[in-house]
């Protein structure tokens, strides 16, 4: 997709006919104790069989630990081990949403794909009884990476009606800077975002936070934090989140998560 | 008859697999993978007196073959598990053993005694060595300590009574001994291992605790012989747990003396693993041309060492 990036297809119709956008499932080797633990990752888009049926599912990846080290060896035809689906994806937009920004960090932007397709074209997800009514609703994604080599998955983001807007640290592609800042010029333009939806590295998702509580714009946040299980049994993947009582708790982002509102999340 | 009936003192046990406390959550988070039916016990995550909010992430590592953890018994104390967890528990039919960590001899008294009104309860599990938590003592690590947490739990409440020993000590068979005479129906053997991670290009810790316990197939070999020579040496029924993730490790447990063994970390990258390890165990008992389960255990045959070579 991009430098050390990368897009693996799994055939697996029991998880692509239920997973929705911004839910995940945990993979790692069928056999063999090392790597030992599954990883979680978020789904990127699902794929169909000839009869129209929810076959398989792709996802993204950078190379950068031991599973991810090993996954470009990964031949067709391999058995891996998945289970899924896994949390809660993106809420469902309330009717009447004007603009729905999704903003992205590196790998983060993944998940954004499938929310993309399912509010702009005839693309659905999960049960077919799902119900998605978004035909007003403008949608663009602010997408932010280190440089233009690290921007993946640029052709499939071009889908009419999506507007992107890219950023990188070094300028090489599109704005100069930080992804936050086109979010910035977004809610100073004349149609801003009234819904953001954002998945990156913290430091970013902690600004997006900000920006949005300022601008009073309702936020959902896509965490990522270290998960063993993905299920619920193993509480590594604890995130602080605000409780009814206004102090926060260490939540589990696989079960609660990832996806919370801005508002909850303690950073 | 039940082949893969197992006893263990007071404790009877449909079978010898159970599901190790802190790696199958409060068995809810299980449902769509696990068939709680089929376990010998479930045993939930530990409980403590009062809640505890658990350590700081990262709370995992995963190393070779293993995983680090520092979750720091994070769990709502016992009222809100008696509240919101033990009748889901007790309504699933699976033998539950209740695992409690309390900070001194009168915290564990008083939780056993709490539980003592549930007689639904197959039997209570002493969380005496967990390596992760600040301010409280590790009764495990001494004999006398790890006498008299039993002894009082013993006295106050009628449940078998299991103690989960830690390997961070130099002798486990004189902890395990302890515990055998001050009443404690079976040892578990054994916690995780005192461990650590760290990033060296960061100058840190990965663990936001530090030091983490580790656990995996790569202790399995460690968990082994310390089952081994726990069953030399004690007269107490074990249960082994360590790194088991395939009937092969199951049976390696039992032959060397295990009565019956806990599946953890496993649980947390093949959760439908336990279940059918118990059908996986059927087979086997059969293969190998026993009417029970019981016939293998301890069945290991050691070499005559009467002789010294030179």
């Amino acid at each position: 997709m991009a430098r050390n990036t990368f897009r693996l297809r799994l055939y697996c119709p029991e998880i692509a006919s239920r997973i929705v956008p911004g839910q995940f499932f945990m993979i790692r080797p069928a056999r063999g104790s090392d790597p030992l633990l599954g990883r979680p990752f978020a789904l990127f888009d699902t794929y169909d069989d000839d009869q129209g049926q929810p076959a398989g599912f792709d996802f993204g990846y950078v190379t950068i630990g031991k599973l991810t080290g090993l996954m470009p060896s990964w031949k067709i035809g391999d058995e891996v081990s998945v289970w899924g689906p896994l949390g809660n994806g993106f809420p469902m937009v309330p009717k009447g949403t004007k603009h729905l920004m999704c903003v992205a960090g590196g790998i983060g932007q993944t998940p954004f794909l499938a929310v993309a397709r399912e509010l702009l074209t005839s693309r659905r997800y999960g049960s077919p009884t799902r119900d998605v009514t978004t035909s007003s609703t403008k949608v663009s994604l602010c997408y932010g990476a280190r440089s233009a080599d690290y921007l993946a998955g640029l052709d499939q983001f071009a889908i009419n009606g999506l507007d992107v807007r890219l950023a990188t640290d070094d300028g090489s592609r599109g704005h100069h800077g930080f992804v936050t800042e086109l979010l910035k010029q977004s809610l100073a333009s004349d149609c801003p975002p009234d819904l953001i939806y954002c998945c990156g590295p913290e430091p970013m998702m902690h600004a997006v936070q900000k920006i949005a509580t300022a601008a009073n714009v309702s936020c959902w946040l896509s965490l990522e934090t270290p998960m063993a299980c993905g299920i619920g049994i193993c509480f590594s993947c604890v995130a602080k989140i605000q409780q009814d009582d206004g102090e926060w708790d260490y939540r589990r982002t696989c079960l609660e998560g990832p996806v919370f509102p801005a508002t909850k999340v303690v950073f | 008859m039940n082949p893969l009936e197992v006893t263990l003192n007071r404790l009877r046990l449909p079978n010898p697999i159970l599901v190790a406390s802190g790696t199958f959550g409060y068995a809810r988070e299980m449902q769509s993978f696990a068939e709680f039916a089929q376990l010998g016990a479930i045993i939930p995550k530990t409980v403590t007196p009062l809640p505890r909010i658990g350590n700081s992430p990262p709370r995992t590592a995963e190393t070779s073959a293993g995983l680090l953890n520092s979750i720091g018994l994070d769990n709502d104390g016992i009222e809100a598990f008696l509240e919101k967890h033990l009748s889901y528990l007790l309504g699933l039919g699976t033998p539950i053993i209740v695992n409690i960590a309390g900070h001194n001899i009168a915290e564990f008294g008083q939780m056993a005694k709490r539980l003592n009104s549930f007689k639904k309860i197959a039997a209570v599990e002493l969380n005496i060595s967990c390596p992760n938590v600040s301010g409280g003592v590790d009764f495990a690590t001494d004999p006398k300590l790890t006498s008299q947490v039993v002894a009082e739990v013993r006295a106050v409440c009628d449940l078998p009574v299991i103690a989960k020993l830690t390997p961070n000590v130099t002798r486990v068979v004189d902890i395990a001994a302890a515990a055998a005479e001050a009443g404690a129906d079976a040892v578990t053997l054994v916690n995780t291992f005192q461990g650590m991670a760290v990033d060296w290009k960061q100058r840190k810790p990965i663990l936001g605790n530090v030091l983490g316990g580790l656990s995996g197939p790569a202790i399995k070999p460690l968990a082994l012989r310390i089952v081994h020579q726990v069953a030399q040496a004690v007269k107490v029924p074990i249960i082994g747990v360590g790194g088991i993730q395939s009937i092969d490790d199951v049976m390696e447990f039992l032959v060397t003396g295990a009565t019956a063994v806990q599946i953890g970390t496993a649980n947390f990258y093949n959760p439908t693993l336990a279940s059918r390890l118990v059908g996986q165990l059927t087979d086997v008992v059969k293969s190998q041309g026993c009417q029970r389960v019981t016939e293998l255990i301890g069945s290991l045959q050691l070499p005559n060492r009467s002789g010294c070579q030179k």
